[in-house]
């Protein structure tokens, strides 16, 4: 599903962030990404994302070569993919309902249509109570899971999660990589979670991708 | 109260959004309020220009008409030569004159009057001579042969016809030049108006730059995100062009209402020569509605190039 060989990635002429980044990733696989901040996690992050081109190397997603997809190609591909922030990045004057929505919305989707799944959505990420709320009202916790679900409503193929856990409790960390498993489990979805939380890693036994100093380790 | 009521425009004036829910712009921000106000003052100005415009060309319309429906004929005091008869002659060729509706010799006083602005009032005239006028009202300025009447008069020793024309002319001209200062004002505040609009709309975009980074990474496209708002901006330049376009229809309504109340009788008479009655009538208003969707388009195109513009440097 994804493919990277010889990667490389340098923002202007500044030394290289990400170097000789040669991996694969299988459909339906759970990967955590880690490192010591400034490894290059979020750079990595945006590679997948296709919201960044890579200097050098190339890279493969859903059988096509990322480099040579124009503008509209690039904007369907990145359709297939999921992503959720550590900041939540809700949009304020939005109910949680509509913000869950939004990617729907983006597709042309009517409300009628989509109402029925974002309220089924929201009551499985246990916020069917909160559907009306604003985000300012909402915990971390809550914001967190409507993040989630926002990523997830479009039944994207990969799902990219930034320090989803950086903003919340230990207990609520563990709660919500749960909540990630289960979407990988029933929905089939490929994630990788990047997070530099080592006692959190230990509690799952999913495979590793490790980044230090822009190299890539992965940790089966 | 103002802010309270521009507060309140937006639910007026719903746009319509697609898919339905809450605008993915916020309706109310500081960005949006002070274009709103730009906008709004803009098209008062735009609407004024072209209401004076209006009027201006209607009186210049008005005057030629009533001008060209006139001619004078001016009889000079000369030494041997009877005045009053050569004045019922003048007026005698000139009624038998095709086209020629009347003729009317002005009496003494008449002559007088028309002479007070510039040897002032009270002064006895009866022992000068002075030039006397016959008004020539004609019936048709097309049809009239004044030609023939010209003839008829070299007869009267002293005689002389104004056509007006040359007063014609002028105010043709000034009238022309009016109207051209007009429309060079409201090219002038159409640009002024497209560049507050594209500054305004780069602040917009740049105080909802999370906005758009969000609807970017959850895949929408410059030509999504540019409709949501240009529908925003469209939206306000419907607000902004509707209340400009209010508010100088009041205007001309107070200005007509004071320069009859406020003004002396001679200073409302000057006035009036130069805009008529202040009333705008069907034309005047006709122009002064075109503003708001004039606006309002202005408006939606600049922003949307604008924001496409801006979305295609940021990507």
């Amino acid at each position: 599903m994804i493919d990277f060989s010889d990667v490389g990635l340098r923002y202007g002429n500044g030394p290289e962030i990400l170097s000789d980044l040669t991996f694969s990733i299988e459909p339906g696989s759970f990967h955590f990404l880690t490192g010591p901040s400034g490894s290059g996690k979020t750079s990595l992050l945006r590679l997948l994302l296709l919201s960044l081109k890579p200097s050098r190397g190339k890279v493969t997603m859903f059988n096509e070569d990322v480099g040579k997809l124009d503008q509209d190609s690039l904007l369907q591909m990145r359709r297939h993919i999921g992503i959720v922030f550590q900041e939540f990045r809700l949009l304020d004057h939005l109910t949680t309902f509509e913000n869950v929505a939004l990617p729907l919305r983006v597709l042309g989707q009517p409300e009628s249509e989509y109402r029925p799944n974002v309220t089924e959505l929201l009551e499985w990420v246990g916020l069917g109570e909160r559907m009306h709320a604003l985000p300012t009202v909402l915990s971390g916790g809550e914001k967190q899971r409507a993040a989630i679900a926002r990523a997830v409503i479009a039944r994207p193929k990969i799902l990219l999660a930034d320090e989803p856990t950086g903003n919340v409790d230990p207990d609520l960390s563990s709660r919500l990589v749960h909540l990630f498993a289960e979407l990988n489990r029933t929905l089939g979805m490929t994630i990788i979670l990047a997070t530099h939380e080592l006692p959190l890693l230990d509690r799952f036994s999913y495979p590793r991708m490790v980044l230090n100093k822009g190299a890539l380790t992965i940790h089966d | 109260m103002t802010r309270s009521l521009l507060s309140r425009l937006p639910h007026w004036l719903p746009f319509p959004r697609r898919g339905g829910g809450a605008p993915i712009v916020p309706e109310h921000s500081v960005a949006g309020r002070t274009l709103l106000l730009l906008i709004t003052i803009m098209s008062f100005l735009s609407a004024v220009t072209l209401g004076g415009v209006v009027l201006v060309q209607k009186s210049a319309i008005a005057w030629s008409a009533d001008v060209g429906r006139e001619m004078t004929i001016q009889i000079r005091p000369v030494e041997g030569e009877v005045m009053d008869s050569n004045l019922r002659t003048a007026v005698s060729l000139a009624e038998a004159t095709p086209g020629v509706a009347g003729a009317r010799a002005l009496t003494i006083e008449e002559s007088q009057a028309l002479l007070e602005p510039w040897l002032g009032a009270g002064l006895d005239l009866s022992a000068i001579e002075i030039p006397r006028l016959v008004v020539v009202q004609l019936a048709d300025p097309v049809d009239a042969d004044i030609e023939q009447l010209q003839r008829n008069l070299q007869a009267i020793k002293g005689a002389s016809l104004d056509t007006h024309a040359a007063w014609r002319q002028q105010l043709n001209t000034m009238a022309g030049t009016v109207v051209v200062s007009g429309l060079l004002v409201l090219g002038l505040i159409g640009v002024a108006t497209v560049l507050a609009i594209i500054f305004a709309t780069r602040g917009a975009m740049a105080s909802n730059r999370e906005i758009v980074d969000v609807l970017h990474f959850i895949g929408a496209s410059n030509k999504f995100i540019a409709g949501e708002f240009q529908g925003r901006f469209l939206s306000i330049g419907l607000q902004g062009g509707l209340l400009g376009a209010l508010l100088a229809a009041l205007f001309f309504l107070l200005i007509g209402t004071a320069a009859g109340s406020v003004l002396p009788t001679e200073a409302t008479a000057q006035v009036g020569y130069v805009f008529g009655s202040f009333v705008l009538g069907m034309d005047g208003i006709i122009f002064i509605a075109l503003v708001v969707p004039v606006i309002a388009a202005l408006t939606a195109i600049t922003s949307r190039l604008t924001v496409r513009r801006y979305l295609s440097e940021a990507s």
